[in-house]
């Protein structure tokens, strides 16, 4: 237990220490622009990398993080500009690893084009973000928000390559209601490509008997939107989004005495998300409630997923925010007294903003239930007893 | 539930109170490019400019929001006003239109003459600076 302790010192000082070298060696992290020429516009750059701690008490969630994992990194880097009036093209490119998910796989994040027509309708294709809530098209930019970890039961860290893009497009815009607000809207239509490394893999992996292989996951059609009315109240928002998967497939093999089966594992994923944000001079309240839906073809049980949360953060002055939530997730509402299929989880954290361009974050968790853990395999025995898990982050960004 | 009722509807008024009156920038103006065609804004129009809503003008240039970047915050109170943001959470916010591709970052200037510059030479540029700066090159526009 001494050596494990010192490893994990060792590793902390080895991310810490070049984060602390670089604050005072290296001069500002800027946005980069590159300019091609007199008549034409400039390109935008902009990126991030981000390095995670995760230390638990008792169940390896998010990777080993019982024993502290260092497996929890982000990056990306992005490019945008507009090369004609009204018309506006960017792309980043993005490498994750949290856990055994991403595994530092680079990723066309996004590559789009878009069109504003005015105000009120807009067009957007390619490779785009998919709105969700407040966060969805976020989840992975660490200094977009107070904590290292947004509530899992939504925003799902290992999940990303399932959520977070699609191949397809959007119209958007904002529609004035005069007094009584705006109304801002998305509405997308498109391919999803999970990843064999992604979340969604790891999910069906430890749902499958010791015999069973996942051999792949097919691109999933996907259609959806994201309303959200700006009310007339300062920094006062409401959204509802809402999407379907109409088939969503995977291919499994499963070895039986004699030979193989391969089961039917399509299903129809339906979800509904309502959200609430209020901006109060210093303070940030939230609270999103979840819900998703699957209608397997087989004779399977439907499934009903139920998460929300509520949080609130305290900007004290330009260094320092601190935050905390409380969140409940039911991967099943039939069986939401059975701790393998719930958690509930109560955060603490606090921001520190070093500089503009340098950001770290400590947070607590205390956790009741192992229902977002996914990792059978690493954590063989489960209840429903409290535990604890301790996060660190440093992000820099330009 | 008649009092719960009552309650909600104190709670909605509180809220209300002092919103949806225009933007009062208190020794502070609106400056923009000399190529942009208006004259003056709406404090709502002002607002979906800072928030992001609204990515160009009406003649189609692209709005490029320049900020104050000074260390003592002169225009940070101006700032909420329009976005209903404070500075911190405005940059915060910004960083998720950038990151989520849906936007380009506002340029940040130092002192007061360089932004006025700034906004001079680049087209469909818009700032807040205080009321007292030297506006050579620059339009400054009426809120309505």
């Amino acid at each position: 237990m001494k050596t494990m302790k010192g490893n994990t010192t060792r590793r902390l000082a080895s991310v810490l220490l070049p984060a602390l070298l670089a604050t005072f060696t290296v001069g500002p992290l800027e946005a980069y622009e590159l300019n091609l020429g007199t008549n034409m516009p400039p390109v935008d750059f902009h990126g991030f990398v981000s390095q995670g701690f995760l230390n638990s008490s008792k169940y390896n969630y998010l990777g080993n993080s019982s024993q502290g994992s260092f497996k929890f990194t982000e990056a990306a880097l992005n490019a945008s500009f507009n090369p004609f009036p009204r018309t506006r093209i960017s792309a980043q490119a993005f490498t994750y690893d949290v856990g055994e998910a991403g595994n530092y796989d680079v990723v066309l994040d996004y590559a789009q084009a878009e069109y504003t027509f005015n105000d009120y309708l807009g067009i957007r294709a390619g490779r785009i973000r998919r709105p969700q809530g407040i966060y969805n098209d976020i989840q992975d930019v660490d200094v977009a928000r107070t904590f290292v970890l947004l509530p899992q039961g939504i925003y799902d860290a290992r999940w990303r390559d399932f959520y977070a893009s699609l191949d397809g497009g959007e119209f958007f815009g904002t529609i004035p209601l005069q007094r009584a607000g705006s109304l801002t809207y998305e509405i997308y239509g498109g391919m999803v490509n999970p990843s064999l490394d992604g979340g969604a893999a790891l999910q069906i992996r430890d749902s499958l008997p010791a015999s069973g292989h996942l051999d792949s996951i097919d691109s999933a059609a996907e259609f959806g939107g994201q309303l959200w009315w700006n009310t007339p109240v300062d920094g006062l928002r409401f959204g509802v989004a809402g999407g379907v998967v109409p088939v969503f497939n995977f291919n499994t093999t499963i070895q039986i005495p004699g030979g193989s089966i391969h089961p039917n594992n399509r299903n129809e994923a339906v979800f509904q998300q309502y959200s609430a944000e209020y901006l109060w001079r210093a303070w940030t309240f939230q609270s999103e409630l979840y819900f998703r839906d699957y209608y397997p073809e087989s004779a399977a049980p439907d499934t009903h997923l139920l998460t929300w949360y509520g949080s609130a953060a305290y900007r004290f002055n330009k260094w320092f925010e601190a935050g905390g939530y409380y969140t409940e997730y039911y991967g099943d509402t039939h069986q939401s007294d059975n701790s393998l299929f719930y958690q509930k989880d109560a955060a603490l954290a606090l921001r520190c903003d070093v500089t503009e361009w340098w950001t770290f974050k400590i947070e607590g968790h205390y956790i009741r239930g192992t229902g977002l853990l996914e990792d059978t395999a690493n954590n063989p025995v489960q209840n429903g007893n409290g535990w604890w898990m301790l996060d660190l982050k440093t992000t820099f960004s330009f | 539930m008649k009092s719960f009722f009552l309650k909600i509807g104190l709670v909605c008024a509180v809220l209300l109170a002092g919103v949806l009156s225009a933007a009062a920038l208190d020794g502070v103006v609106v400056i923009v490019n000399k190529g942009v065609a208006a004259n003056s804004i709406s404090a709502a129009a002002l607002k979906n400019i800072y928030t992001g809503r609204t990515t160009y003008w009406p003649d189609g240039q692209n709005v490029d929001i320049a900020l104050l970047d000074d260390e003592t915050g002169t225009t940070d109170v101006a700032l909420n006003e329009v976005s209903g943001m404070g500075a911190s959470y405005f940059r915060t916010f910004w960083q998720r239109i950038v990151f989520s591709g849906r936007g380009q970052q506002p340029d940040k200037i130092s002192d007061v003459a360089s932004l006025v510059a700034f906004v001079a030479s680049t087209k469909g540029a818009i700032a807040l600076v205080p009321a007292n700066a030297d506006l050579k090159g620059v339009k400054k526009l009426e809120i309505k």
